[in-house]
């Protein structure tokens, strides 16, 4: 006679293993990579490994895009994705692989550059896995990421992180996140061998204005803003101008020079690139976000957000009606190509001539997933 | 008589000239606006930020957009007021702005009270031009707003930034002109116009 405590233990035992199983088989989902469709206007496809082969064969590898004008002009890197929890980053990036087309000049696009970040969600914040959106050929899933690399790719993270070569320290936390991790270095920890890949990227290819897109919680300071470094505040102060004629406020912001890892900081003080970070106001990664799920993701409607900028008592930045998708994404697209068009009065020499691009009424009249394959 | 008709004759002429100067009173008292404040500022000018924010930096643009002799000091000091005509403040709070220039918001406020004093102390006037919106509105903005709004003889003001009539409850209170814009790129007519 099997004691009755067994049969108990066993079947517990067996809920469990089927919930291990389950919950397995969703986080495995997530190493499912993106599919991104890249214009006709892709000349060649390659991997950050190309740049720096002691990635290969890592989750720190990831697609890089580029993007051949008939025309010589100026080169063009841009990032999605380096935080993968902040979805319009990486859909401005996929938006923009999947429409351009080049005239003149090179653009490098690396829609998620955090690829590791992409294979798992952060701990007790209840984000979804994906969202999906509905486009041209029908509804398409994007992987809902965490802020930083995976800690199954970096583990332990240490008690304090020490950025290289500054000697700044952060919570070790930090150590994780690809913008506090440039320039890098070939030996450090994961982060900054990613991050010295894509300054590679920037080296090698000898860019010329580079893009780092972002988004960030409604009540951080920082947000509806253009990062610039020194070398850019002309074409930035510039561009704020032109986009403001459209009716789209930008808070331009100057990089400090005592805040280490940030690309906005470290690619220009590297090279001779002229570097510029874009942040949106993004409902989800905010701490009063009521229920966190895919619909927030996309249409950005947070009845707590509402309230609290009805109080009057905090400073955030929220559209009342909501922080859609489509329009933080359209807003990355528009501050883009201000940025670019601003770029080329000062370089008329060496401009970069895009076109195909949708503007953000456009993708507010027609819809986001009109521009997605 | 004669005597009398002499003065009933001066009384007469009195009248419109009293009436013309009670006009003037009046439209004083509308404005509040002393007939020299519509006099021109003078260059060169001197932009400096309150706050550390970017937008000094769009002011100065907009500046040598209008060709006007200005020069961009976001950490002015009284060293800099050194043939200076008009100073224009552009108050605004950014963290990465203080965090840029190294240093903290309450020395910042000093710097901004000296450069104030100094310019007060030197009778060049003061134009405040505030182009953040509401971005550069709330508790830690404000009291560079403030302090650089009472010191001012002319404010230009995007009016995303006066929602809540902050501006213009303070031009009302101390009579300062105020002149309110919908975008930062319409701030350029009044500005060029003040020179």
């Amino acid at each position: 006679m099997i004691p009755k405590h067994h049969i108990t233990g066993a079947i517990v035992l067996l809920i469990f293993a089927v919930a291990g199983v389950l919950a397995a088989h969703d986080f495995i989902s997530m190493w499912t990579p993106d599919k991104i469709y890249p214009s006709a206007a892709l000349t060649e496809k390659r991997r950050l490994s190309d740049y720096f082969s002691d990635l290969k064969g890592t989750n720190a590898d990831t697609d890089v895009l580029i993007f051949q004008g008939d025309r010589p002009g100026a080169t063009v890197m841009l990032l999605g994705g380096t935080h993968p929890n902040e979805p319009a980053a990486f859909i401005a990036a996929t938006v923009i692989a999947e429409n351009i087309v080049v005239n003149a000049g090179r653009v490098i696009i690396v829609p998620q550059a955090c690829a590791s970040g992409f294979t798992c969600t952060d701990p007790f914040e209840g984000y979804p896995q994906s969202y999906t959106l509905d486009t041209k050929s029908g509804p398409r899933r994007f992987r809902f990421g965490s802020r930083v690399a995976s800690p199954l790719d970096s583990w332990p993270d240490p008690l304090i992180y020490t950025h290289y070569p500054s000697g700044q320290r952060l919570s070790g936390f930090e150590s994780r996140n690809l913008n506090r991790s440039y320039p890098g270095r070939p030996n450090g920890t994961f982060s900054e061998r990613t991050a010295y890949g894509i300054m590679e990227i920037l080296r090698q290819e000898q860019v010329d204005v580079a893009f780092d897109l972002h988004e960030a919680a409604p009540e951080i300071p920082i947000i509806n803003a253009i990062v610039y470094h020194e070398k850019g505040e002309d074409i930035a102060l510039a561009a704020v101008l032109d986009l403001e004629m459209l009716g789209m406020s930008y808070a331009p912001e100057l990089s400090p020079t005592n805040f280490h890892g940030l690309s906005h900081r470290e690619w220009g003080d590297a090279t001779d690139v002229i570097p510029f970070l874009m942040e949106t106001s993004n409902p989800i990664q905010g701490r009063l976000r009521g229920q966190t799920n895919a619909e927030l993701v996309i249409e950005g409607v947070s009845p707590e957000y509402k309230e609290a900028l009805e109080s009057g008592a905090l400073r955030i930045v929220y559209t009342p009606t909501g922080e859609p998708l489509k329009h933080r994404v359209g807003r990355h697209l528009q501050g883009f190509q201000a940025l670019l068009n601003s770029y080329n009065m000062y370089h008329e020499d060496n401009p970069v001539e895009i076109e195909g691009l949708p503007s953000h009424q456009e993708i507010m009249d027609n819809g986001l997933g009109n521009y997605l394959h | 008589m004669k005597k009398f008709f002499i003065l009933a004759a001066i009384m007469t002429l009195l009248v419109p000239f009293r009436a013309a100067l009670n006009a003037g009173e009046v439209e004083e008292a509308a404005t509040g606006a002393v007939p020299e404040a519509a006099a021109k500022l003078e260059q060169p000018i001197l932009i400096s930020s309150a706050g550390q924010s970017a937008d000094a930096k769009l002011v100065g643009m907009l500046t040598k957009r209008l060709k006007l002799n200005a020069t961009t000091e976001s950490m002015a000091t009284a060293a800099n007021l050194e043939g200076i005509k008009t100073l224009i403040i552009v108050p605004g709070y950014s963290s990465k702005g203080l965090g840029a220039a190294g240093v903290k918001p309450e020395d910042e406020a000093e710097r901004v009270a000296s450069l104030i004093k100094a310019a007060q102390g030197r009778n060049i006037p003061i134009v405040v031009v505030h182009v953040g919106g509401k971005a550069r509105r709330g508790p830690q903005s404000d009291g560079f707003n403030r302090a650089a709004a009472e010191a001012a003889c002319h404010m230009i003001v995007v009016s995303q930034g006066d929602e809540d009539h902050f501006f213009s409850d303070l031009a009302g209170e101390k009579k300062i002109p105020i002149e309110l814009v919908e975008k930062i790129a319409d701030t350029a007519e009044p500005l060029g116009k003040l020179f």
